[in-house]
């Protein structure tokens, strides 16, 4: 039982902060079909821009909480002006595949730009809390308890902007049929340049999270977002609940696998148990198989 | 023989004689390396373009192949004293095997679930060797993991040039180089003609057509990744012979960007195109390394994405275009007649 407990508190925390990781990427996805490599590096820049604006520049934390979530949608905003939008428009077709790549290249830019401006050595995230709550025997830092409430506010947030806004519903409908919401007057690429900057600023708070709990280095948003894709793909890509039950699902039998066979099979053993799944549904375990006209 | 044809038997027949003047030409053993170096990344790329720009199969794990074939090769020659040239050939079979078990794996599902399934399989093996602590064997006072952790493999056999041609050895590891190099564009250009590669541009043209008319797309696409593994296997054994070193680093993201830039600069689903891409990158990384070799990866990074936005199909489709719209439209003409017949 003493074991127990703190394997469940990390696993749910890393479910916490995989599952928001994966908002964006299934939001993107869903409604682009644009693999987002670049989600990553701005985990990365949100955790950075908190650490500048609070610890270097000493601004109080209301505004350096906001500064991830600024840097982050506007990234996200540019990297859809200067790459998605061009290569949507010039070949809509390979424009799956195109992106990949020319994200990747995002990406590694963005990242070695934070290595060249930050240097590589690690930083602690000054903005978080301290002490333990005490629970029936087990403690918990009252910094994952901080975790999951925010991850869970931004959700609801997630899901109310989606369910009940306008904006929410012109993105569904995006989501849905490209085609049918233009013709409805839905303006698309004002829709997918809003999908990128909710996903940049989702992206840049979910990297401070993660820099509370760790420590800023310049790969820092590498390993989260590579596990996010992984649990988007085992619920079938773009499926935002599914993704969300998929990240806190394999972020616990991640846990516990590291706890039981060692820190370095936590890894191997949640590919292998995704592979198996995709075997057996190939359109991941909610995503329904994409039927297509020829 | 067709035009297109022609084409690529002149531009290979060029590379050969540019190939076989370099080191006449070529001073400095630097020179030479880089030009080795870039000769293994064109090889490389040109699978990976056979898998991606030809077949439509969008794979991130050709690294892991890489790796494969050059720790096989290592651990051969490591472990066993077994000859580089038997533990090559060797390591490259076991490749293919490795492949075709991702491939079962992977290939049942398409497009940007492949892509991040083969990386993560890459990221995996990356992780297990690097954190892989328990001794295998004694050397010495120190220990030595199976698959040499962090630090790799060193000392376990070279191609056994240098001690036939002493001081020249790098020249002769050129030659070989080299050798391999135009092999695997031999095999490229013999697969894409093949009824199997039809089958698999059919399957990346239309697939819903390619299935209609009896291809099966799961089996067509494992046979591609087999093939294009056996190359990049034996390329990562070679790797790891002429440097007489391979580690972990080749597992890592910025040789795997290295090797998709190259790819896209060339000209994706383009015959020369890694050559090209590779000739033009490694000039680039050199000039970028004078500016200073901190920017080397910012301005890699930004290279692919620019490339990837401003010209799709690469140096070679840039060219194509532009020397399509210098023949004269009678002869363009005469040329549609005649595909069409």
């Amino acid at each position: 039982m003493e074991i127990l407990g703190p394997v469940l508190v990390a696993g749910i925390t890393t479910g916490a902060l995989y599952a928001l990781a994966t908002i964006g990427l299934s939001l993107v996805w869903g409604a682009l079909g644009m693999l987002n490599m670049a989600h990553g590096a701005l985990l990365t820049i949100g955790g950075y821009a908190a650490f500048t604006l609070a610890t270097l520049m000493g601004a109080p934390w209301p505004v350096a909480v906001l500064a991830p979530v600024v840097v982050g949608a506007l990234i996200g905003a540019v990297i859809y002006l200067l790459v998605a939008q061009p290569l949507l428009a010039r070949a809509p077709r390979s424009f799956e595949t195109n992106v990949i790549i020319a994200t990747f290249g995002v990406a590694m830019a963005l990242e070695n730009a934070v290595l060249l401006i930050f240097g590589g050595q690690p930083f602690g995230q000054s903005i978080a809390l301290t002490g333990h709550l005490q629970a029936g025997g087990i403690f918990i830092p009252w910094q994952n308890v901080l975790i999951v409430a925010v991850v869970l506010v931004l959700m609801a947030g997630t899901a109310f902007f989606l369910a009940r806004t306008r904006a929410g519903r012109a993105i569904r409908a995006t989501a849905q049929h490209r085609e049918a919401a233009q013709l409805l007057g839905v303006p698309v690429g004002r829709v997918y340049l809003q999908v990128l900057a909710l996903s940049g600023g989702i992206a840049g708070t979910c990297g401070l999270l993660v820099s509370s709990i760790t420590q800023l280095s310049p790969t820092l948003g590498a390993d989260p977002m590579l596990k996010a894709f992984i649990m988007c793909v085992v619920a079938g890509l773009g499926n935002l609940p599914g993704a969300i039950g998929a990240a806190f699902v394999l972020a616990l039998i991640e846990a516990f696998a590291s706890y039981a066979l060692g820190a370095r099979w936590g890894f191997p053993l949640l590919l292998a148990i995704v592979i198996l799944v995709l075997i057996w549904r190939p359109d991941g375990l909610f995503g329904r198989a994409a039927v297509r006209r020829l | 023989m067709s035009r297109a044809d022609r084409g690529h038997l002149v531009f290979g027949l060029i590379v050969l004689a540019a190939l076989a003047a370099l080191p006449f030409v070529a001073d400095s053993r630097y020179v030479l390396g880089q030009v080795i170096l870039a000769l293994f990344y064109a090889i490389v790329a040109s699978q990976w373009n056979l898998l991606f720009g030809f077949a439509g199969v969008f794979s991130l794990g050709q690294m892991a192949l890489f790796a494969f074939g050059g720790y096989a090769t290592a651990m051969l020659g490591f472990y066993l004293d077994w000859s580089m040239w038997v533990a090559m050939p060797v390591a490259a079979v076991g490749t293919v095997l490795f492949s075709l078990v991702i491939g079962l794996a992977c290939l049942r599902l398409a497009g940007a679930y492949v892509a991040l399934l083969t990386l993560a399989v890459a990221q995996v093996m990356y992780l297990l060797i690097v954190t892989d602590t328990d001794c295998f064997v004694m050397q010495g006072a120190t220990c030595r993991q199976f698959t040499g952790g962090a630090v790799g493999f060193a000392r376990f056999g070279d191609l056994g040039t240098r001690a036939i041609f002493k001081g020249d050895y790098v020249v002769a590891n050129y030659a070989i180089v080299a050798a391999l190099f135009l092999l695997t564009m031999g095999f490229t250009w013999a697969v894409i003609r093949s009824p199997l590669g039809l089958a698999f541009q059919a399957l990346r043209d239309n697939p819903g057509c390619a299935v209609a008319r009896g291809i099966n797309r799961f089996s067509t696409q494992l046979l591609v990744f087999g093939a294009s593994a056996f190359f990049t296997g034996l390329a990562g054994g070679l790797y790891a012979a002429h440097f007489q070193a391979i580690g972990p680093g080749v597992l890592s993201l910025s040789t795997l960007m290295f090797i998709i830039a190259i790819a896209v600069v060339g000209g994706i689903g383009k015959l020369w195109g890694p050559l090209v891409g590779a000739v033009i990158l490694v000039l680039a990384d050199e000039a970028l390394r004078e500016v200073g070799g901190d920017y080397r990866t910012l301005g890699l990074g930004l290279i692919i994405a620019a490339a990837m936005v401003l010209m799709p199909k690469g140096v070679i489709g840039l060219v194509e275009s532009m020397v399509a719209r210098l023949r004269p439209a009678s002869g363009r003409a005469a040329e549609f007649v005649k595909s069409g017949t």
